[in-house]
């Protein structure tokens, strides 16, 4: 087996120990590791979160799998510093969180994760956040996109609030808006002028890297 | 071509070829049969159900001698609550309440429930529950129970004291969240126990477990455990679980009831280990998609309910409403949505009851 194979399988097999062995192998090989982080670690992720996507799999698994990607990524974060390489990181900021008034947060993190394996540094800030709160995070962190996820329909509602505040604020036309959650449709993104909508963690990836690779 | 007048899960207004509406139920049931590997809905069914979608008439039913058992959920908070609790926001006591269900909505059994509708808030208002559970049995005919949701999230920081397996699993700390989800769950089994115990010894007839395993595989574990043992301390206790979802969600991920582990089962697999607790009836439960149409969402809901009803070794009681059985995700679900639906879990999947 080939190093990205052994990378892929020991993040689809939950194994920290494996994973930090072949990134060490990696470093001690002089290997590509930038191929190695996207199509050995990040593939076996998507794999991961297809399998959790069709319930073949759950969230601890999903975390797992991501544990042993971020130990592997310990080691090999430094090398990457000294080489001077780039993985296809830099495709910006995301802010996330669970929209005011809205307590769930499940659903929310499982798309921080798949973000994060898609190339992008994501600011989780958290399930029922304050919209001026979002607002000050956006400010702060000057992201991309930013998504808020609304598990009510009572909590929804103020998804559309948000986007006047951003407008307010002067932000609005610097980044991109996703909605997402159970009761939100791409209607409802269209009448709020959300800029993009998502059903899950896979759909948010699969856009979001779409929206910010054309870029 | 002819349009028929019809709902997206979120309630709103489209209208439909019958072609588009056969290709939408077509698409919902093999949704269905891939997930949880169960056989789609034959021809005959999915003519059947496309009829009924394209009836017409505002409101559609079954034939005189088909009806089923009509039982609710929630309690009073249908009327007492307000829009965001699905409610009607009319105020009135809960005896009146229970005896509006029976004499003039025509409810086969009703329950008794507390405002907060959790297992855990119920524990310090006990002594209240049982007086009014015995006040309103002295007047009531049909099977009055008590109801809540086992809510197993309630027993997480910052509600309670374990620690929050979302929280703990985003810090990677993925053994310690199994655990916390072992030990709500014991509690949350103890609690039901003592909550279950005594309003059955106020006279209830029997005990709904509404959306169960809706903090996922513990809570559906937890509730478990705690059914089997009120089946062991009250036999003659009538005893309904009712599930969150047409799939038990993985927060713990290997969580086991008898043996078996409990995420991942959809309703037919569900049906087993209700009637291995000790439960009487069995609520099956498929989410509605919001993005899809009601064609999409009743075919693919008829296909889990069906197998469910077939497999399950106890009734089956659908749960239909507000973003479940196909019926659109909105506080007040439209009507000519829920009739069609109900008639179809009637008809095409043979439910028990509703």
């Amino acid at each position: 087996m080939s190093l990205n194979d052994d990378a892929k399988n020991a993040v689809m097999t939950y194994n920290n120990k494996k994973a930090v062995e072949v990134a060490k192998k990696a470093v001690a090989e002089n290997a590509d590791i930038v191929e190695l982080i996207e199509k050995g670690f990040s593939a076996g992720m998507t794999e991961v979160g297809a399998l959790f996507e069709a319930k073949k799999v759950y969230l601890p698994h999903v975390m797992a799998a991501a544990a042993a990607m971020n130990a592997a990524m310990d080691v090999l974060n430094p090398e990457l510093e000294k080489r001077g390489a780039e993985v296809s990181a830099g495709l910006g900021t995301v802010v996330i969180c669970t929209i005011e008034g809205d307590i769930h947060s499940i659903g929310k993190d499982i798309v921080a994760i798949m973000l994060k394996v898609a190339g992008f540094k994501v600011e989780n800030i958290g399930r029922d956040v304050p919209l001026d709160q979002i607002v000050d995070a956006c400010k702060k962190y000057k992201p991309v996109a930013v998504g808020t996820s609304a598990l009510m329909t009572s909590t929804m509602v103020h998804q559309k609030t948000f986007e006047e505040k951003l407008k307010a604020a002067g932000i609005r036309d610097s980044l991109l808006t996703n909605v997402g959650g159970a009761p939100v449709t791409q209607q409802w993104a269209d009448e709020i002028g959300a800029d993009l909508y998502t059903e899950n963690a896979s759909d948010a990836a699969a856009k979001f890297t779409a929206a910010f690779e054309k870029k | 071509m002819t349009e028929y007048y019809t709902r997206m899960g979120d309630g709103r207004r489209v209208t439909m070829t019958k072609e588009q509406i056969m290709n939408d139920i077509q698409a919902g049931t093999a949704d269905a049969a891939d997930m949880a590997s169960i056989p789609a809905l034959n021809a005959n069914d999915i003519e059947h159900m496309c009829e009924i979608i394209m009836d017409q008439s505002r409101v559609v039913g079954v034939e005189p001698g088909h009806e089923v058992v009509m039982t609710y959920d929630i309690g009073q908070l249908d009327f007492t609550g307000d829009n965001g609790n699905s409610g009607n926001g009319v105020d009135m006591g809960r005896l009146e309440a229970a005896l509006l269900h029976e004499r003039a909505l025509g409810a086969d059994t009703f329950e008794l429930a507390h405002s907060d509708y959790s297992i855990k808030p119920v524990k310090p208002v006990i002594s209240m529950e049982m007086q009014t559970m015995e006040e309103i049995q002295a007047e009531i005919i049909a099977p009055y129970f008590y109801g809540a949701m086992p809510n197993m999230g309630l027993y997480y920081a910052p509600d309670g004291p374990y620690g929050n397996p979302a929280d703990l699993m985003r810090e990677f700390k993925i053994e310690e969240s199994m655990a916390s989800s072992e030990a709500a769950a014991e509690h949350l089994a103890r609690d039901i126990e003592f909550v279950t115990t005594r309003l059955q010894a106020a006279g209830s007839d029997g005990f709904n477990f509404d959306t169960t395993g809706s903090a996922g595989d513990a809570d559906f574990v937890g509730t478990l455990n705690g059914v089997k043992k009120l089946r062991e301390l009250c036999p003659e206790a009538y005893i309904n679980v009712g599930a969150a979802g047409e799939s038990v969600m993985g927060i713990h991920g290997m969580i086991e009831f008898e043996g078996e582990i409990a995420a991942g089962l959809y309703p037919h697999q569900q049906a087993q280990l209700v009637a291995k607790a000790g439960a009487n009836v069995f609520g099956a439960v498929c989410n509605t998609n919001t993005s899809r149409s009601l064609a999409w969402n009743l075919g693919r809901a008829v296909t889990f309910i069906k197998k469910a009803v077939e497999d399950s070794p106890i009734p089956v009681h659908v749960d239909m409403g507000m973003g479940v059985g196909g019926i659109p995700m909105f506080e007040t679900p439209p009507l000519d949505a829920v009739a069609r639906c109900n008639k179809a879990m009637v008809e095409i999947a043979k439910v028990d009851g509703v």
